[in-house]
């Protein structure tokens, strides 16, 4: 278990750069995700960390020792891949063991510590099959069960849960906490799934276009993201974005005058998350005409228009037919029966908002 | 007449079947003609005492007399221990050569399609060229082969590639290695390009060296090509005939004469065609046990 720092790593390939100045600490035995689109840099982050891919500059420290110039072997850190990367030609036990084989340990100390982590990941009953025997979620945890029988400093995970189904994946999201819980090993973790990330995280990096965005925990990055990119990035539904005119610490919002920070003035972007929307009359009222209704049960996704003098960012350099499908959302919960096209009252309480600067997306508080 | 009464509608459901049987009937005819009948003739010839084989003569009488004579000749047992050594090491050569050059051009370098395209040529060239073309290196007066070794130092007078045992056998089978060995190498690429590069992430992350990942990950997940390309080089050896024919015609005193020389010798030199087919067909079964062998050792892993 060790500390894990990263200090400005940069990567390019020719005249593209995909990670600018990379700087990160993590804590030992701390669970770290970094998340964002594809393409953002978050794998060949991960893979410089491993050594599977050089830094074109910056170092990288593991518990303290600089592994920047060492070979992954070197490194003492395991990683899980996304597709297992199982070897199909051995067994269960040996792929768990190969680590260990490699390294020269005596085989009956491979065999007592490949027997405890299956213990652990309840797969004492594979370990004489093949991985083509297994179902994904066993192989899954075969593949972890590679990686903690090392008994490394780090864990390194790319995207592990993304070839499971929907069931598995929550599944063995809750068991790969529980493992870190148990363990307690630094873990860095990878996904595109902003849900896995906010589960599972204690800190959540947030990653676009090889910059970091936002590093946080869960809550404070779904409650005061830094940017709109960030706002947007996490919850599901995302984040509504409005616009409006910040005059004297106040702006028209669906026809009512709102607070908003002495910071804005002029044009701003309005963030309002779809759950922080209610039905009924609250401190700021308006009626709605849904123009889709959503039912899920113990909730209900309403979408409905913008108010003209509220319409979204960029909404008139869309296409005719993107912004006929323009659409707000409201999540309700415990709402009346809603029909479309039929008028629904809905409000919202002002210090939700959360305000963004047009140009450069940063948040104004 | 689409959907008349009498139509043949072959896109049925019902009929699909019979299409298939109707595409595969030239085939199947064709391989009826060529390859079955003639089989059957000289399982048929290797049990009578014929000259020459003519279809329109009634047939001989039934007799084993070919085959004891094949048992108990020593031409057979030589022809047998010829092919043997011939098989033993040329495919081992073949099998190392080729996985070689296809790890080598399976890397990234500038000229990699370059290098490709040279690994492969051999398997390009056309049998009987190459065979010329080995004929003039190894020429005993004028060959490349002498000279390199006369200027290294490695001999002090020409060798007489021809007419000694050994030396020829060597000319001949290298070769056939230099012919046989790109099939290898484009087998073995097509194989390495299927092994995911995960595979090696997870070794280098898990601290295999190179040779490690060779060993544990390149070589196993390889078994499966490796093992039915080696079957295909070993029946090509069994049944090559033009590069040893024409390099050295089975000599000298018969150290390259392989099972098909001899087959060949029998029936068109010698005119003796009922035991040139009993030779054939001993070949034929050592053929068919040599590939179930080979097959069954090469473990079935993906």
């Amino acid at each position: 278990m060790a500390a894990i720092v990263i200090d400005r790593v940069r990567k390019s390939y020719g005249a593209l750069t995909v990670l600018k100045d990379f700087s990160l600490d993590i804590a030992d035995g701390e669970f770290v995700v970094l998340v964002g689109p594809s393409g953002c840099g978050k794998s060949t982050m991960l893979k410089i960390l491993a050594g599977l891919e050089a830094a074109s500059a910056g170092t990288i420290r593991i518990g303290g020792r600089d592994v920047t110039d060492l070979a992954p072997g070197d490194r003492d850190i395991a990683m899980v891949f996304q597709n297992y990367a199982l070897y199909p030609h051995l067994t269960v036990a040996s792929n768990m063991g190969f680590g260990l084989k490699m390294r020269g340990t005596p085989a009956d100390e491979i065999a007592r510590r490949v027997g405890e982590a299956a213990r652990i990941l309840d797969v004492e009953h594979l370990l004489e099959r093949r991985p083509r025997q297994l179902s994904g979620g066993q192989r899954q945890r075969v593949a972890l069960g590679r990686a903690i029988v090392r008994e490394p400093q780090a864990f390194l995970m790319d995207e592990p849960l993304s070839n499971l189904d929907a069931k598995l994946r929550v599944h063995m999201r809750a068991e790969i906490g529980a493992l870190h819980q148990r363990l307690g090993v630094t873990t860095i973790y990878v996904t595109h799934d902003q849900i896995e990330a906010m589960t599972m995280a204690n800190r959540i990096v947030i990653i676009k276009d090889g910059e970091i965005q936002q590093i946080a925990d869960p809550e404070t990055m779904f409650e005061r993201p830094a940017n709109q990119f960030v706002a947007g990035f996490i919850g599901s539904p995302g984040m509504n974005f409005l616009t409006a005119r910040a005059e004297q610490g106040v702006a028209q919002l669906f026809g009512t005058s709102v607070p908003v920070p002495p910071g804005a003035d002029g044009a701003i972007t309005v963030g309002l998350r779809p759950e922080h929307i209610e039905a009924g009359d609250g401190p700021v009222t308006f009626v709605a005409r849904p123009n889709l209704v959503e039912s899920l049960g113990s909730e209900k996704y309403i979408y409905f228009a913008a108010p003209e003098d509220n319409r979204p960012p960029g909404f008139l350099t869309r296409s005719e037919e993107d912004r006929r499908g323009d659409r707000l959302i409201a999540r309700l919960i415990n709402s009346g029966p809603i029909r479309i096209g039929e008028p629904v009252t809905l409000s919202f309480d002002p210090a939700r908002l959360h305000v963004f600067d047009p140009a450069s997306g940063r948040a104004i508080r | 007449m689409a959907g008349g009464r009498f139509s043949l509608d072959l896109a049925r459901p019902s009929r699909q079947h019979w299409l298939g049987y109707v595409l595969l009937t030239p085939a199947v005819l064709l391989i009826a003609a060529i390859i079955v009948y003639p089989l059957f003739v000289s399982i048929d010839l290797s049990f009578q005492n014929v000259g020459i084989a003519r279809l329109d003569q009634p047939r001989r009488p039934f007799t084993l007399a070919n085959y004891e004579r094949l048992f108990s000749s020593p031409d057979f047992w030589n022809a047998c221990w010829v092919t043997l050594k011939l098989i033993l090491v040329v495919t081992s050569a073949c099998c190392v050569l080729g996985l070689a050059t296809a790890l080598l051009v399976n890397n990234r370098f500038r000229g990699r399609s370059v290098a490709r395209l040279l690994v492969a040529m051999p398997w390009a060239v056309p049998e009987v060229i190459a065979v010329v073309i080995f004929a003039w290196i190894f020429d005993s007066s004028f060959g490349l082969m002498n000279w390199v070794f006369l200027s290294l130092g490695f001999i002090d007078r020409t060798i007489n590639w021809f007419s000694d045992p050994d030396a020829a056998f060597a000319v001949v089978a290298t070769t056939m290695i230099w012919k046989g060995y790109p099939f290898v190498s484009i087998m073995s690429l097509a194989g390495l390009q299927s092994i995911p590069e995960d595979y090696y992430s997870a070794a280098r992350v898990d601290g295999a060296n190179a040779l490690q990942r060779l060993r544990f990950i390149t070589l196993p997940s390889l078994m499966p090509v490796i093992g039915v390309t080696t079957v295909l080089v070993m029946l090509w050896i069994f049944r090559d005939f033009s590069i040893i024919y024409v390099l050295t015609g089975g000599g000298p005193l018969k150290a390259t004469q392989t099972l098909s020389i001899m087959t060949y010798e029998q029936a068109f030199s010698f005119f003796r065609m009922g035991y040139a087919s009993a030779v054939g067909v001993v070949t034929l079964v050592i053929c068919v046990v040599a590939a179930k062998l080979t097959m069954r050792r090469a473990p079935d892993t993906l």
